[in-house]
């Protein structure tokens, strides 16, 4: 009987030490690859450097004090064509509010087909070209398409996987459109992020 | 005593495969059927299915997508001598509407689909098993979302006789 209750401890020991150790690879597993999982609410949103389609080098911090929509997309993703419509009119409905979209291309194709089909779909804001390391950075992007809503401080405000749709994503722009730098007024809010001039540029 | 070692056994099994899954990991599998035996005489060729299934909720694009921006489902096989690979015969897609493009209809495979291969052994085969290897390649998408593009592997062996 009492052999019987130590066998018993024994495995039960074994057992919870096991599922600890599934919690700790998941945590570790989160943590070193793909950092932003769950609820990234209030999460700073990483800051990167990435290719636009004119070859110029762009930060997400450099626009800081603008609120940012940072759509990963893929020309072979139809879903993220339905959304990207919409993007081109939030863009210019509230460019002048100070919000700025980014469009982060996941393709493997080349360059000038992912600028085609950009230039086909009317995109008026930057898009950048995507790398396994900003997907990671933001949680190891499986979905397309995958938008990230970023306040006028850099912190994530808003996560959507998937075609959400055009109500849902202008509210969440709103809400990051709402943020404010603190210590600045909306008039000054402008960081150094480029001008709307160069935005367009960037995407052509 | 013996009873209760099993039972622990299994608890542990439960929990070990309970707490290994990843969460939210809900990823869209497409799994080969097993290949059954496959057999041809030296200087003749054979008919080879293999058979795919594709996880409920997704679908992957046909071999002939109707926009070039689409990714083609596509497979490779490689074979050394003596087997070739005398073709692969993709089956017609499906032509269906989603939620995120009511009024388009794509190319596509869902559920089971099956590609056709044939394989041919050259005349001077010995007898003998020999393997061929190669790779599905699709592009999966559910009612609102896309995934990365992934490969899996597919292999079967050939039994050539030579009389």
């Amino acid at each position: 009987m009492k052999r019987n209750a130590l066998v018993f401890a024994a495995l039960l020991i074994a057992i919870v030490a096991m599922i600890a150790t599934g919690k700790y690879i998941t945590r570790f597993r989160h943590q070193g690859a793909a950092s932003l999982v769950g609820d990234v609410r209030g999460v700073p949103a990483p800051d990167f450097e990435l290719a636009s389609l004119d070859g110029r080098k762009v930060k997400l911090s450099d626009y800081r004090g603008k609120a940012v929509l940072l759509n990963f997309w893929a020309t072979w993703c139809s879903p993220c064509k339905v959304e990207m419509p919409w993007f081109v009119d939030l863009q210019k409905k509230y460019g002048n509010d100070g919000l700025v979209v980014l469009g982060v291309a996941m393709d493997d194709s080349d360059t000038p087909k992912i600028a085609q089909f950009a230039s086909e779909m009317g995109v008026n804001y930057p898009v950048l070209l995507g790398t396994d390391k900003v997907s990671e950075q933001y949680g190891n992007v499986q979905f397309l398409p995958t938008t990230f809503y970023i306040d006028r401080e850099g912190r994530i405000i808003g996560k959507g996987t998937g075609l959400l749709g055009r109500g849902e994503i202008e509210e969440n722009v709103q809400k990051a459109l709402a943020s404010r730098v603190a210590g600045v007024h909306k008039a000054d809010a402008t960081g150094t992020a480029p001008s709307p001039a160069q935005a367009q540029t960037a995407a052509q | 005593m013996k009873r209760l070692g099993i039972v622990s056994l299994l608890g542990l099994l439960v929990a070990h495969g309970a707490f290994a899954q990843q969460p939210g990991e809900t990823v869209p599998s497409v799994i080969v059927a097993p290949v059954g035996k496959v057999q041809v005489r030296a200087g003749s060729s054979a008919t080879v299915d293999l058979d795919f299934r594709i996880g409920s909720e997704f679908h992957v694009n046909s071999n002939k997508p109707k926009s070039e921006l689409l990714i083609p489902t596509t497979l490779r096989l490689d074979a050394a001598d003596p087997i070739k690979i005398v073709a692969v015969n993709y089956p017609a897609g499906e032509d269906m509407s989603f939620p995120f493009a009511p009024t388009e209809k794509l190319s596509v495979y869902s559920g089971d689909f099956t590609i056709t291969t044939v394989i041919k052994a050259s005349t001077k085969a010995t007898n003998g098993t020999y393997p061929v290897s190669g790779e599905l390649h699709f592009q999966a998408c559910d009612r609102s979302a896309c995934y990365p593009p992934k490969s899996i592997p597919v292999k079967f062996e050939v039994t050539v006789w030579n009389h």
